[in-house]
């Protein structure tokens, strides 16, 4: 063959210098910002040397030597140990968003140290790993589990971690209301802190991680292969499945070894392989290597950054999983600006093929939900456990009864029509059945800004606080539309962002947990959902939100019929892309908010509601949008009722009690998909 | 001695679909075999229970008189090499690392790349024409380059058979041409036994040794160009009216009334 010789001939691509530049600037500057301190009382060579000595008559020496020179050690070790985990995963999944924490893994071992803890202690004396990595392997199972059908599309894969995540993060919570006397300190662990006062921890945890990381680099060579499709790799004689099995139980056990010492460090697994990447780490090996080293620089500069605040706000501990979560958001934010290129960006192929259930009669189905729900509301209503015994109220008194459980009973069912609606929209939109408003962060917009007043300590009221949760799912929207505009709308990106804000609300919320104390326990009441503070005047005001926004939702269903065939088919037929997104994005954050402030952020029921319709046969937009509004209402009109009487005369959040019943039909649905 | 790849009542289902059924082929060394047929006759899937990508339902693939499940994967793609229909996105690995990817069967996990790899490599390199894209990222090729990439990496897997499921797709006449050309002289040279799903009847024809037809899961045609290049079996194959003119031995062209 000749021809085409004519062309320029690139030369062999070269790693550019700003790759180790940078990784190597970053350590330094943290390794310095963490020696800084330390100088005032010693000499740089003397600090240096407490890696290895002491002397015995300096305090500061010994200090240095006991609780400095192991905590940097300790987040070298760790930092590399995620660095590498989370490059491998990434290259195990051909998804450049995965990692530990992405996948559920950290917070599947903290859930496994918790059950440990609580119901076999011995366990733990034994070898805190088991348990973690039990925890650990539990939630990556699940994760692929809920991902089998759609072939492990990248941001199905996220998405499926995130709820994973929330499910696992919801019983921890359960768990904590229940026996909190007994799980308080697990939850300042949880959070991630590396302060040391010796150097055992660090040469127990050495040669472990040694040994994970030896056996990882072993699998280069077969990973490399991945990166040619499953197909391919099979075809040059790697066991694909083997080959993945194993690389991800190596990750589990890595990540869960780190977790049982120091508790959940969040995102330092996802944004050392990202910043590796971003810099231009190209092959495997060079992308393994500088993400083993970015890893160890970011946790060393989180760490120092943890210390510094802790020092400067005096009281409070700010544990290191906090900071590493304010650094990993803004990373992942960069990340998608990086993925621009076409064949960087995570895309996904929507195949939901299989779970489509028969088509079912809308009226038939849409009557069933109904006299559901009025069943439910009789109930709700009605039939209440009293001091001595259960008390049935008569219709003719519901009136006396309307002001204790009207409001809450019709704000549940309000918010789960607007999540229900909501979440088909999105799902539309993004064409992907794992998108919801819960995981567009919206939600945690609300939640931020409640965060940020429950740690400033203003005390804004009830009503300012809901018009500071509108503000903040404002903001969120605001944020992501800028975001999205730069990627026309599409819905990946929105999902992405969402994560990003996530990881904000997320490491907002660890923080508060530190810092324990009543403010702690108002928010988390809000957060999971407490439908008894909501006032009369409130459900009314969502009611007259929620019919308008609805009424407008069905104006939207020709488009939403379209956009699911891709932005070059819709635009094709003549839709106008990007505005029909900005119109519908519009539509679903404003439900999302509404429902937000009365129902918190961390409900299931915009993923479920949606999923349900489509189970019971409603296909087509329109008939999928009422049946999901009413699943919805029907699902937290059913939570609001058992958190009510479930532990009576004390009451559970409805929207903790909707997230685990939910969580548990989302696994239990796709997982019975799966095998069809 | 036996045929290099023997089917034996070959039946594959997809769910309740029956996607072939009763295949029985033998392909021989140094031959180049085309597989025709609509879309969606099973050629494809034929490919792959062969490329061992799906498990068979009923019968056996026999390689050289071994049932083929018996070899160790790496064993297999030592002997056997496939080309899938579409080829994923490689994610930054430039045209020489891909190619590279090639030399794994014979490596495996540790084994480090000698000088006789990278000479094959090179070889593969100079054999698609790819030499001026060797150091450019793969997905950033046009789509007739990028075959060509995977091509030439099946080449420096140097195996002795060569599953190609349309690798002339994307290209243009002359380097459909020449990769058909090369296909053709590397079976010649070096006794590989070549299976390749084509659409073109008439490329087939000319660059192929024997053609089989498969319709809605079975064998309807199955010998020679000069035997199968006549319009009631062409007709019998794309239920189409066709007929076909021989320009010269060995030239063919078919066409639609």
């Amino acid at each position: 063959m000749s021809g085409e010789a004519t062309l320029t001939t690139p030369g062999r691509p070269k790693m550019p210098t700003r790759l180790p530049a940078t990784v190597v600037l970053l350590c330094l500057l943290a390794f310095l910002a963490s020696a800084l301190p330390w100088l005032q009382q010693l000499s740089p060579l003397q600090l240096v040397s407490a890696f290895w000595t002491y002397d015995g008559d300096q305090y500061a020496s010994v200090l240095a030597h006991f609780s400095w020179a192991p905590r940097i050690s300790m987040a070298l070790l760790i930092g590399c140990a995620l660095g590498l985990s989370g490059a491998v995963t990434q290259q195990v999944l051909g998804n450049p968003l995965a990692s530990p924490t992405t996948l559920g893994v950290e917070s599947g071992g903290q859930f496994g140290i918790t059950m440990a803890t609580l119901f076999a202690p011995g366990l733990l004396a034994l070898s805190p790993d088991i348990a973690a990595v039990a925890g650990g392997l539990l939630a990556i199972g699940l994760v692929i589990l809920l991902t089998w059908r759609l072939g492990f599309s990248p941001v199905s894969v996220i998405l499926a971690g995130l709820v994973v995540t929330f499910f696992l993060g919801a019983i921890n919570m359960a768990l904590l209301l229940l026996k909190g006397e007994w799980l308080g300190n697990l939850f300042i662990w949880g959070a991630g802190s590396l302060a040391q006062n010796n150097w055992s921890p660090f040469f127990d945890l050495l040669p472990k991680v040694l040994i994970i990381a030896t056996l990882m680099l072993t699998l280069i060579r077969p990973l490399q292969l991945l990166q040619l499709g499953q197909t391919s790799a099979n075809a040059l004689g790697a066991k694909v499945s083997l080959l993945r099995a194993t690389a991800l139980f190596l990750v589990v056990a890595m990540t869960s070894v780190v977790v049982s010492r120091v508790g959940v460090v969040a995102f330092v697994g996802l944004a050392a392989p990202v910043l590796a990447r971003l810099l231009g780490a190209r092959t495997l090996t060079e992308r393994l290597f500088w993400s083993t080293l970015a890893g160890a620089g970011i946790l060393l500069a989180a760490d120092t950054l943890a210390y510094w605040t802790t020092s400067l706000s005096g009281d409070s501990l700010v544990p290191t999983g906090t900071t590493t979560a304010l650094i990993g958001g803004p990373i992942i934010l960069l990340a998608l600006q990086g993925f621009r290129n076409a064949h960087h960006m995570p895309d996904h192929d929507a195949s939901p093929t299989g779970l489509l259930p028969p088509r079912r009669n809308p009226f038939q189905v849409a009557g069933l939900l109904t006299a559901l729900l009025v069943i439910t509301i009789v109930l709700s209503m009605s039939w209440s456990p009293g001091l001595e015994s259960w008390n049935w109220t008569p219709f003719a008194q519901w009136t006396d009864a309307w002001v204790w459980r009207g409001p809450r009973l019709m704000a549940a069912i309000l918010a789960g029509m607007a999540l229900g609606m909501a979440g088909t929209l999105i799902q539309r939109m993004t064409g992907n059945p794992m998108g919801s408003p819960e995981l567009l962060g919206i939600s945690g917009g609300a939640a931020l800004v409640m965060v940020t007043l429950a740690l400033t300590g203003l005390d804004l009221g009830r009503a300012g606080q809901l018009a500071a949760a509108t503000l903040g799912a404002c903001g969120a929207l605001g944020l992501l539309l800028l975001l999205a505009r730069k990627h026309r709308f599409s819905g990946n990106q929105l999902l992405l962002g969402g994560l990003a804000l996530y990881v904000f609300m997320d490491a907002g919320l660890r923080l508060v947990m530190a810092t324990g104390g009543t403010v702690a326990s108002q928010l988390l009441n809000w957060m999971y959902g407490s439908t008894w503070l909501i006032s009369e005047m409130e459900a009314f005001g969502l009611l007259a939100l929620v019919v308008g926004l609805g009424g407008l939702t069905l104006l939207t269903l020709r488009p939403l019929t379209l956009l699911p065939l891709g932005e070059t088919s819709a635009s094709a037929l003549g839709l106008q892309v990007p505005r029909a997104r900005l119109l519908l994005l519009l539509l679903a954050a404003a439900l999302t908010a509404a429902a937000t402030v009365v129902i918190g952020p961390l409900s299931f029921v915009g993923l479920i509601a949606p999923h349900l319709a489509r189970v019971l046969g409603q296909q087509t937009v329109g008939k999928q949008l009422i049946a999901a509004a009413l699943a919805g209402g029907l699902l937290l009109a059913i939570a609001d009722y058992l958190a009510r009487i479930l532990v009576y005369p004390n009451q559970l959040p409805a929207g903790l009690l909707a997230a685990l019943v939910g969580g548990l039909y989302f696994l239990w649905g796709l997982g019975r998909h799966g095998k069809n | 001695m036996p045929a290099f790849f023997d089917v034996r009542n070959l039946g594959v289902r997809i769910g309740a679909t029956a996607i072939l059924q009763e295949i029985n082929l033998a392909f021989d060394e140094g031959q180049v075999t085309a597989l025709l047929g609509h879309n969606g006759s099973g050629k494809s899937t034929l490919l792959k229970t062969l490329a061992r990508q799906l498990p068979a339902n009923a019968g056996e693939v026999m390689l050289e008189g071994k049932t083929a499940k018996s070899l160790g994967a790496r064993a297999f793609a030592r002997i056997v090499g496939y080309l899938p229909q579409h080829p994923p996105g490689t994610d930054g690995l430039t045209v020489r690392e891909l190619i590279a990817l090639g030399r794994y069967p014979w490596r495996g996990p540790l084994g480090r790349l000698s000088e006789e790899d990278h000479t094959l490599v090179d070889q593969a390199i100079a054999d698609t024409d790819l030499k001026p894209f060797e150091h450019r990222s793969v997905d950033t090729l046009s789509g007739g380059e990028r075959q060509r990439a995977w091509i030439a990496m099946l080449l420096a897997q140097q195996t002795r058979c060569l599953l190609l499921d349309e690798p002339i797709s994307a290209l243009d006449v002359k380097h459909q041409v020449e990769t058909l050309r090369l296909v053709q002289r590397l079976a010649k040279q070096r006794a590989l036994t070549v299976i390749v799903v084509l659409h073109d009847v008439d490329l087939a024809a000319r660059f192929c040794d024997r053609l089989v037809a498969l319709k809605a899961g079975a064998v309807v045609a199955d010998g020679t160009p000069a035997d199968v290049m006549n319009s009631q079996i062409l007709e019998t194959i794309y239920s189409v009216q066709m007929g076909v003119m021989e320009r010269a031995p060995g030239q063919w062209v078919s066409y639609v009334h």
